[in-house]
């Protein structure tokens, strides 16, 4: 059912509820086999923003036999609505339940959205543990980001994809098709899934624990299901299906632009970057493609700013031929152009020239540590003299703002290397004075610091968080440090960081904490009006699972990891060898000057700097 | 600025706003229109700038959840576009909701606009009396209807908006009653449309309290409250 208009008059922003958008796809339900509910757990704002997903909305609905349809996490007030008026969670295009859909679909991007996870899924009246459902209950897929290490959702999920979703999805559609014409059994259709490539399907396998919490066994209950799950990418980006057509949303977003993806991949290896490894092997697309399909999304949503997006955008070999390509015509149809995540050591007059025709404003780069040594620890191979030499040609160029990411709680990282920070935001500053037809304003360097966060697939997968106190000093003794009125200081939520290490490194004894938290109504953690870390203990607590198990410790490197069952090309052996390289704060160089041998050539790819396999 | 010598064409584009669209805002309404003109590809003018946004100028607000069938937009066009291409590639590149139904050359100023004709339908759940569209002329006619606003501090403020109220007509189907009226839309003496609906829940609360209420700008008129604008 459509949600009353009655209802829709009380809520906020009630453009989040109706559908109806630009570019959404109806259909006949009569004339479908498969239906499927795409569900961002988050607000409708945040979901519409993401451009992967309204790709993957084109690519299941140009298959004539199944049709997607959209659903996303209400806000606080109509969730209060629907449950007082008995109002299933619907999907946005034919109000269909949830329920009485074939697939419910979750991409996962970030841990803090579990529970919205699990609260659609409520408002939906779906049993939430995948045991509980019945044979004519939905399928819960899962993708994103977070699948990589799916055990703290594995008791709700029925299958994880793991990797690229273009090519998943249309398989698994069509091995569900096989099932629904044979009469459709649950259990025979998840084990055929489960032997396919990249599907994981984890209530296939038993898991045992030591005495001290860690895993001893990670087996599967069958013989015929795969011990490990490797990953699936799209091999040739140029070929992966496209749409013609995006849905536009209603009410602004946070992205309200084209998102024209460069590449995949990542040829650095900074040592704390997940998706910088999980993405490997890197693929390009060819600057005609881009350009060709800039056009199409420039026709299709009416947008007017189209950002180029990628890990590291310059780092994108054609570069230079790609904006030679677009310039012309989105400069005559006004369309402006910005290009993101710049090196600052790539960052040249040339390129600035480009992007400030358009654009204005300041400019950003990632340093991520304070000093050469932690960067060298790190692997974030930026030097001081770059990041100066970046800024001089910006200030050149009339620009005064500078912001600077780093991360706070590094491994090996002390004091000396938190005074490394602001000594370098005061370089950024005396550089501005220093530069000659400077803008005669005053300069803005704003640091902004994230925590640290041990995400799984990376070579700190081993290294603990700081635990609170300590998380806290860093950042009471750096606020402390700052006196410079033009250098200013943002940091994140130490306790968001945590609960976030908590889960990016979870195994499978979380989901009772979060089946916990889905009873007590938790729900929207990612917004600071209703994340409550005193909640999340004393969730913790009632299910007796100790939090430092997850974020505070050391993990032995020879102990069996929740996600080891998972293959993402990338082999542990390596993520070890550059753990070991960054003690002895050694850098790796990247993937252009030399292979380190990281295993991701195996899965193959066009258009990629691997070596070939024999 | 224009370039000298362009071509310059101020078109004023007159639509309908129904359906999932009432439930989005005026900036919201904005932001769709940009989208759509440029997906229309119609050589509308463009602001200089850094984000170039096309020149349009809009006729008053609706509230979110009114629909209207009269709402107005003006763009200037840089070549000479015949009004039924124009028509049609808008419709061809607006969501289901915003209906381009004329367009033509401007000539009154939106500050023109004076008066709107709107319908509200209630949905009656209770026992419905006899005479409840007298009953509710009356209501709607009365020399003082004095209604509750509230400052922009905050503070309740009675307000007599009897001026800025011309009831129309009265009419019940079933259990719907429709009701018209020409509000004010002067800046001086604006009455919301939802001040229909609160009158009769004042007048009769055993009737009007709970009811749903479609509300829809049907026409816009002159000062004279009898000259529809263009
Ligand atoms: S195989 Fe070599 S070149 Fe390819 S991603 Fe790994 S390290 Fe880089």
């Amino acid at each position: 059912m459509k949600i009353p208009e009655s209802i829709l008059k009380k809520v906020e922003k009630p453009g989040r509820y109706t559908g109806g958008e630009w570019g959404e796809v109806i259909k006949n339900p009569e004339n479908v086999d498969i239906r499927f509910a795409f569900c961002f757990p988050d607000t409708y704002e945040i979901g519409m923003s993401n451009l992967g997903i309204r790709i993957l909305y084109s690519i299941l609905n140009d298959r004539e036999d199944t049709w997607c349809e959209r659903a996303y996490a209400p806000w606080a007030d109509m969730e209060e609505q629907m449950r007082a008026h008995g109002i299933p969670l619907c999907t946005l295009e034919s109000g269909t339940p949830l329920s009485e859909c074939d697939f419910v679909g979750f991409s996962l991007q970030y841990e803090l959205c579990y529970t919205n996870m699990l609260n659609m899924m409520n408002l939906a009246g779906i049993e939430l543990e995948s045991k509980n459902r019945k044979n004519d209950d939905p399928i819960i897929v899962c993708g994103g980001p977070c699948t990589y290490n799916s055990e703290p959702v594995a008791d709700f999920v029925d299958i994880c994809l793991i990797g690229e979703g273009e090519a998943e999805l249309p398989e698994l559609m069509d091995i569900y098709k096989k099932h629904k014409k044979m009469g459709f059994d649950r259990a025979a259709f998840l084990r055929e899934v489960s032997k396919q490539e990249s599907m994981y399907v984890p209530s296939l396998y038993d898991v045992e624990y030591n005495g001290d919490g860690t895993i001893r066994s990670f087996t599967p209950k069958y013989d015929d299901v795969p011990a490990k799950v490797r990953k699936r990418i799209v091999k040739d980006m140029d070929t992966a299906p496209f749409p013609k057509n995006l849905v536009m949303p209603f009410i602004q977003t946070v992205q309200d632009r084209i998102v024209l993806e460069v590449y995949r991949g990542c040829i650095r290896g900074c040592r704390f970057c997940q998706a910088g490894l999980v993405y490997r092997p890197v693929r390009e697309k060819t600057p005609e493609v881009l350009n060709e399909q800039a056009k199409i999304l420039a026709d299709a949503t009416g947008y007017s700013e189209i950002t180029l997006s990628s890990l590291s955008i310059s780092d994108y070999s054609c570069i230079e031929k790609l904006t030679d390509e677009l310039l012309p015509w989105t400069n005559e149809r006004k369309i402006s152009l910005q290009l993101p995540s710049l090196r600052v050591d790539s960052f040249t007059k040339e390129l600035m020239d480009k992007i400030s025709t358009i654009r204005t404003g300041g400019i950003t780069f990632a340093p991520e540590a304070g000093t050469q040594r932690l960067r060298d620890v790190i692997n974030k191979n930026v030097e001081k003299a770059d990041l100066l030499r970046a800024c001089r040609v910006a200030f050149e160029g009339g620009k005064t703002q500078v912001k600077l990411y780093f991360m706070q709680g590094l491994p090996t990282e002390t004091d000396e290397d938190l005074d490394g920070i602001n000594e370098l935001a005061q370089s950024v500053i005396d550089e501005f004075y220093a530069t000659p037809g400077r803008a005669k304003k005053s300069p803005q360097v704003t640091l902004s610091a994230a925590c640290f966060i041990p995400k799984p697939f990376t070579p700190f997968q081993w290294e603990k968080q700081f635990d609170m106190e300590e998380l806290l000093r860093k950042q009471k003794y750096l606020t402390g440090k700052i006196t410079n009125r033009k250098i200013r200081y943002n940091y994140h939520d130490a306790k968001v960081s945590r609960i976030e290490a908590i889960f990016a490194r979870g195994d499978r004894k979380l989901s009772a904490a979060l089946l916990e938290a889905a009873k007590r109504g938790m729900r929207l953690d990612g917004w600071e009006e209703f994340f409550d870390y005193d909640k999340w203990m004393e969730v913790f607590e009632y299910c007796g699972i100790d939090p430092a198990f997850y974020a505070n410790r050391e993990f032995g490197e020879d102990e069996i990891l929740p996600w080891d069952n998972i293959d993402i090309g990338v082999t542990k052996e390596f993520l070890l060898r550059e753990r070991h390289k960054a003690y002895g704060e050694k850098t790796t160089p990247n993937c252009r000057l030399q292979c380190s041998g990281c295993g991701a050539n195996k899965l193959g790819g066009e258009r990629t700097c691997c070596p070939k396999m024999q | 600025m224009l370039p000298e010598n362009a071509v310059n064409i101020k078109i004023r584009i007159k639509f309908s706003k129904t359906g999932s669209l009432k439930f989005i805002s005026h900036l919201d309404l904005q932001r769709t229109m940009q989208s759509s003109f440029l997906r229309s590809k119609l050589p509308i003018y463009y602001s200089e700038g850094f984000n170039p946004h096309p020149k349009v100028v809009f006729s008053p607000p609706l509230s979110v959840g009114v629909s209207s069938l009269t709402e107005f937009v003006d763009v200037k066009m840089l070549a000479d576009v015949a009004p039924a291409e124009i028509m049609e590639k808008l419709n061809a590149s607006f969501p289901k909701g915003l209906c381009a139904l004329e367009c033509y050359t401007p000539t009154a100023k939106f500050t023109d606009i004076k008066w709107g004709l709107y319908e509200v339908k209630f949905e009656l759940t209770g026992e419905i009396p006899e005479d409840i569209c007298q009953k509710a002329q009356a209501a709607l006619t009365a020399e003082e209807i004095i209604i509750e606003k509230f400052t922009k501090k905050g503070e309740p403020k009675r307000v007599n908006i009897a001026e800025g109220m011309r009831f129309e007509s009265a009419a019940l189907e079933g259990s719907v009653l429709t009701v018209t009226a020409k509000l004010s839309c002067d800046d001086a003496s604006f009455v919301n449309p939802k001040y229909i609906g609160e009158t009769l829940t004042c007048a009769m609360p055993e009737v009007f309290t709970g009811a749903e209420e479609e509300t829809c700008r049907m026409a816009v008129y002159l000062a004279d409250g009898e000259t529809l604008f263009k």
